[in-house]
Formats: structure tokens, C-alpha cells, sequence
């Protein structure tokens, strides 16, 4: 188990340095450089800036400069935000992104699994038929549409009361992150209740829930003990880029709700060429999808003896 | 006269498929005697296994549906319960073994685990003490270091142990009945012949009857007192082991039997397929579902379906043939190719 884990670790390694090379890579191939956004500057002062930020010495030699850096941890100062450290920017900014990413795959898992078990159980009925158009909503229509529904719903719903029950935007308390986090695992949710559905509808089928039966078990023990276990293992295998990509991915429903992710940063270093700050959040992100892919891989082992001991 | 653990009274079942209702099992009835052995035989796709299936109750309902007849374990009625009411019998009179054991157990529990959560469902033992009780059931199968085995998942285990830990499974709460569908198909013939003993050397020493499915006439021979072969969803023949083998009195039957490799007869001797396919179970023939492959087929055959009639000089062995009837010819003397009597190929 731990040769495992260890394998893993380091084949986790070499994917973050592939992904930190083809990212600076790719950001240099981009026409302009982080101080082509600043105002017309004269020949001299963009000259002296680039020796400052080491940006007049050859890419390759930037490139080493940066691994050393980063092996080090240390991902530079943010070109467009004053005296602002890459590494301060994250660590003020990636536990909010966390926080509702954590609750949004909360949700999505807990109703991924219970709505994809319903619509398994009253397979081709009504029940079925409505959680599964729901589904194809859930999945087709962007998060900013919902989160703008979400707002709407929560507007309404404190007209009606005639206080503030939710808030409707902004960052703080458990209250505030309730609604963003349920529009942000929507889609999330809606695809883990197709995938629970089928992988449910599988097993019915398997010749041990004929066993089971012919055991004399009640169908609610069938259903717990053998059919929802063996069930989970797909729903599971893709919960790791699924949190990954969430908790990256909000940036939209953070912008929504205003909330002060990592996620609008992510974006704006792209929009700046704020390279520092490119680097640092895609090698930051690239570690953390690694990261989970292992763990979720793990927690597989866990439920499905089959996997442990390769 | 044994009493009868299971008799199974003119079972119907029908499946609704888009292509159309299949008949898969129509008008089927037959016992097990106490502490004797059944084998219901037949080809693929006659309706053996939905009988057994039907009579368990866990043939998947819809589509499936039983339109007739009744099953009494013991003198009760077991067809028509609900699954709770059906939980009464199920695993504790009734144990059932399957096909294909690689698959006939979930895969993400502990081979202790499942045989434990019988005992624990049925006879209200805690988890240890049924786990306790599991690991002498694995060894009374001859599974060799039980208690490491019973940690293991189905993935450790071969087809034959698997086999084994399903039959100890099936035998925790001692069932009166063990329906075997198909308990040797999937396995190597050296490993059938391991769980055939098996299953024999658990007959004598806990007394139940069992229920033997199979398509393999050999086993048949080795494990049957009783046999009732099967035919395009009914039963064309039944009778004792002897009956059916050096009395046989449906065409069928013959047939079978000189389609079987034989260890007895001179090498020169060829096996002789039955021609044809079985008919259609969508709209089964209104007359006896073999006429069209029958070499005997006279004109009744195919416009009326023969009663199931007892031969009068031979109790208990019942066929369903015209040629039964007292004003048709003698079978075996249109089937003279076979020289069936003293020639058997029984084994």
C-alpha cells in the first residue's frame, strides 16, 4: 500500500512539472508580455523594467530560473498587483474557492447518489422521468444562468419572509456559501445522477443480486448492503477531477455571488499575461487535480477489495 | 410413499418482451421426495432454469409473470407471496446455488461476510457467532485453511472454491431443498466432478433433497433418482433415472441420448444431432412442440398436444406423446437404429 501511494506520489511529480512546462511554454508563446498592459511606456523605462523583472534574459534561462523557484516554493510577486506575492494571493484566496467546492461536491455527491438510486428503483415511471429531464436541464444549462436564478429565488424568498433569510451574495458565514455552493455542484450532481443511474441499473442485473435474493434477504438490505456499494465505484472513480474541477471552476458562480475566490485571479493573471501569477495558480491547481485523482484512488482501494492489492 | 418437499403443480410463465409474449414455461408439474434427487433436463432456452427461477420467486417481475399453477414447500403455497412473506422459505428451506459462481457473488464482501449475513437475516445470530459458524460451513465444503479463506474476497477464490463457498452459503440455515441450476456448466470437467461429489456426499450426511437443473445428461446419470426432461417449456418425459434412460418413451428423449457420446459403445458408432431447432415460443405449435423435428411425427402430432400419460406397465414414468396412445405403434421399435435395451449410455 505505501509502494503504492509512493508511485503514485511521484508519478504525480512528473505530471505537475509537465504541466508547469507546457504552461510557461504556452504563456510565452502568446503575443506581448505582462508589461504591454501598462500604459504606453518609453523605450528606456519598459527597458529597465524588463532587466528588473528578469524579463530581458533569454526564455530558457527564465525557465530554469522559475523551477528553481518554484522547487523552492516560491512563485514570485504579481506584475499587475502591487507588492501582492503570488503565494499570498493563493493562500488568501484558495481556502474560499475550497470552502464551496468542498460544500458543492457535498451536494452533488449526496444528491448524485440518492437521485440516481430513485431513478434506478422507478426505472421508466414518472419519478424517473422527472429527476431525468431535471438532469438534462442540470447538465445543458450554464452555472450563470442558475446562479442568477439562485439569486432571484433567495430575493424573493426574503421579500416574502420580509427579512433576510440568505443572503444574496457576498462571503462570510455558513449562510452565504449555502446557495452558490448548490448552483456550483449542480451540474456536478446532475452528471453523477446519470452516471449513478446506469451503474445501479447495471448491477440490478448482476447475477449476485439473484443470489441475494434467493438468499431470502429483504429488498432495503439487498439494496444497501449489495446492489448501492458495488453501485458507487463509477460515481466514485469520477469524483476526482469532478472536485478538482469544481473547486477551480467556480469562477463564474464567485463572480455571481461575489465572492473572493481564487478563481477570478486564476482568470485575470491569463487576461494581464500576469506570468508570475499564471504560473503559480496553474501549477498550484495542477498539483491539487493530482492530488485528488491519488486520493480518490486510495478511497477506491477502500470500497472495492479488487484494487488493493495491485 | 416419501413425502414431497417441493411439488410444483402445472406452473405457467410468460415473459412480455417488445417482440412479444413468450410462453417460456407452460403447464409445468413435478416433485422432489424427501432426501431424493430431481434433474430436470432439457436444451437451452426450454425453460428449465425460469421454472426453478419462478419457483424461488426471483425471476425479474415485470416481464416476467406467472400466469398459473402453484409450488407448495411442505404443503404451503409459496407461488404469489411478497418478497417478505417469500423470505420465510427462501434460504432457509429452500438453498439455491447458480451457474456461474465467478459471478454469483458480490464481489465487494468477504466470502465470510455473505455466508455470515444468512445466518444473521434467518436465524438472528450475531455477527461473530455467524461468522463463526460460516468458517465450519466452508469447511464441511472442503474449503482447506476456512478461516483465512472466509476473509478473502470472491476474487481470491477459484471457480471451484467459489462453487464450494455458494454451496456452504446455500446450506447454512439447512435447508430441506438445494436447487442447483446449472451448478457444473461453468466449471472444468475435473472440478465438476469435485462439486458432483460434493453435492452427493452432502446428500447422505444432512438428508435434504435437491433439484439438480442441467443439460448434461451425464450428471444426470451420476446425481439423479428422479428425471423429468424438458421440452420447449414443458415436460416431455418423467419418470425414475431408469425409466428415462433404458425405458425412454418420448422421441425426445432418444434423441438426446443418441446425441451423447458414449464410453461403452464401439468407436465406430456416430452421434446422431436431432435436426432442426426447437420451436418458437412467441406462438408455440397447438400440437406437441417436437412433431417438426420428430422422426415418429404422425398427423396427430402436429394438430393436437398429447396428454401426459402414465406408461400402464411402468408407474410413475409419465411421457407426453401420441405414441403413448393405445392404438399408436411401439416407439422403440420405430427407433430401431438405437438398439436402446442393455446398450445404455448411461455413463
Amino acid at each position: 500500500m505505501l509502494s503504492y501511494i509512493t508511485k503514485r506520489l511521484v508519478a504525480g511529480l512528473i505530471t505537475v512539472w509537465f504541466i508547469a512546462t507546457a504552461t510557461f511554454i504556452a504563456m510565452h508563446l502568446v503575443p506581448g508580455d505582462p508589461l504591454m498592459n501598462q500604459k504606453a511606456v518609453s523605450a528606456e523605462i519598459r527597458l529597465n523594467l524588463e532587466r528588473k523583472y528578469g524579463l530581458d534574459k533569454p526564455v530558457v534561462e527564465q525557465y530554469f530560473i522559475f523551477l528553481g523557484n518554484m522547487l523552492t516554493g516560491d512563485f514570485g510577486i504579481s506584475y499587475t498587483q502591487q507588492n501582492r506575492k503570488v503565494n499570498d494571493i493563493i493562500k488568501d484566496h484558495f481556502p474560499v474557492s475550497a470552502t464551496l467546492g468542498i460544500l458543492a461536491i457535498f451536494f452533488a455527491t449526496l444528491g448524485g447518489i440518492l437521485w440516481g438510486a430513485i431513478t434506478a428503483v422507478y426505472k421508466n415511471r414518472l419519478p424517473d422521468i422527472i429527476i431525468m429531464f431535471l438532469v438534462i436541464l442540470g447538465i445543458s444549462v450554464p452555472s450563470f444562468v442558475f446562479a442568477a436564478l439562485g439569486q432571484l429565488l433567495l430575493v424573493n424568498l426574503n421579500q416574502l419572509v420580509g427579512q433576510s433569510v440568505l443572503p444574496v451574495a457576498g462571503w462570510g458565514t455558513f449562510s452565504h456559501m449555502l446557495m452558490p455552493s448548490m448552483v456550483l455542484g449542480l451540474s456536478t450532481m446532475a452528471l453523477l445522477t446519470r452516471l449513478m443511474r446506469s451503474s445501479m441499473l447495471d448491477v440490478v442485473n448482476e447475477d449476485y443480486i439473484k443470489t441475494a435474493k434467493a438468499k431470502g434477504l429483504s429488498p432495503l438490505r439487498i439494496f444497501f448492503r449489495h446492489q448501492l456499494r458495488n453501485a458507487i465505484l463509477p460515481v466514485i472513480t469520477v469524483l476526482g477531477p469532478q472536485i478538482a474541477a469544481i473547486t477551480t471552476g467556480g469562477f463564474v458562480v464567485e463572480l455571481v455571488f461575489a465572492i473572493p475566490g481564487l478563481g477570478r485571479y486564476f482568470v485575470q493573471a491569463v487576461q494581464q499575461l500576469d506570468y508570475t501569477v499564471i504560473m503559480g495558480t496553474t501549477v498550484f491547481y495542477g498539483s491539487f487535480l493530482v492530488l485528488m485523482v491519488i486520493l480518490v484512488d486510495i478511497v477506491y482501494g477502500f470500497i472495492d477489495p479488487r484494487v488493493r492489492l495491485q | 410413499m416419501t413425502a414431497n418437499i417441493l411439488e410444483v403443480t402445472n406452473l405457467s410463465v410468460e415473459f412480455e418482451t417488445f417482440g412479444g409474449t413468450v410462453q417460456a414455461v407452460r403447464g409445468v408439474s413435478f416433485a422432489v421426495e424427501a432426501g431424493k434427487t430431481l434433474a430436470i433436463v432439457g436444451e437451452s432456452g426450454c425453460g428449465k432454469s425460469v421454472t426453478v427461477q419462478s419457483v424461488m420467486g426471483i425471476i425479474p417481475m415485470p416481464p416476467g409473470k406467472i400466469t398459473s399453477g402453484s409450488a407448495k414447500v411442505k404443503g404451503e403455497e409459496i407461488l404469489g407471496l411478497t418478497a417478505i412473506e417469500a423470505n420465510r422459505y427462501r434460504g432457509v428451506e429452500i438453498g439455491m446455488i447458480f451457474q456461474d459462481p465467478m459471478t454469483s457473488l458480490n464481489p465487494s464482501m468477504t466470502i465470510g461476510n455473505q455466508i455470515a449475513e444468512t445466518l444473521v437475516v434467518h436465524r438472528g445470530k450475531s455477527h461473530s457467532e455467524a461468522l463463526a459458524m460460516a468458517i465450519k460451513l466452508l469447511d464441511r465444503t472442503h474449503i482447506p485453511e476456512a478461516s483465512k479463506r472466509a476473509r478473502q474476497y470472491p476474487f481470491e477464490f477459484s471457480g471451484g472454491m467459489l462453487q464450494r463457498a455458494m454451496i456452504a452459503q446455500s446450506l447454512a440455515c439447512n435447508p430441506s431443498l438445494l436447487i442447483a441450476d446449472e451448478p457444473t456448466t461453468a466449471l472444468d470437467v475435473t472440478i465438476q466432478e469435485q462439486i458432483l461429489e460434493l453435492l452427493t456426499e452432502l446428500q447422505r450426511t444432512e438428508g435434504m433433497s435437491i433439484l439438480l437443473i442441467t443439460h448434461d445428461l451425464a450428471v444426470v446419470a451420476r446425481m439423479a433418482d428422479q428425471v423429468a426432461v424438458m421440452y420447449a417449456g414443458q415436460i416431455i418425459e418423467r419418470g425414475s433415472l431408469d425409466d428415462i434412460f433404458y425405458r425412454s418413451a418420448h422421441p425426445y428423449t432418444l434423441g438426446l441420448k443418441s446425441a451423447m457420446p458414449s464410453n461403452t459403445g464401439r468407436g465406430d458408432k456416430r452421434l446422431q444431432p436431432i435436426p432442426g431447432s426447437p420451436p418458437d415460443l412467441f406462438s408455440p405449435p397447438q400440437g406437441c412442440g417436437y412433431a417438426a423435428r420428430c422422426p415418429q411425427a404422425m398427423q396427430i402430432c402436429k394438430r393436437k398436444l398429447p396428454v401426459l400419460t402414465e406408461d400402464p406397465g411402468d408407474s410413475g414414468h409419465l411421457s407426453r406423446c401420441w405414441l403413448q396412445h393405445k392404438d399408436a405403434p411401439d416407439v422403440e421399435e420405430l427407433y430401431q437404429p438405437l438398439k436402446l435395451k442393455g446398450t445404455s449410455s448411461a455413463h
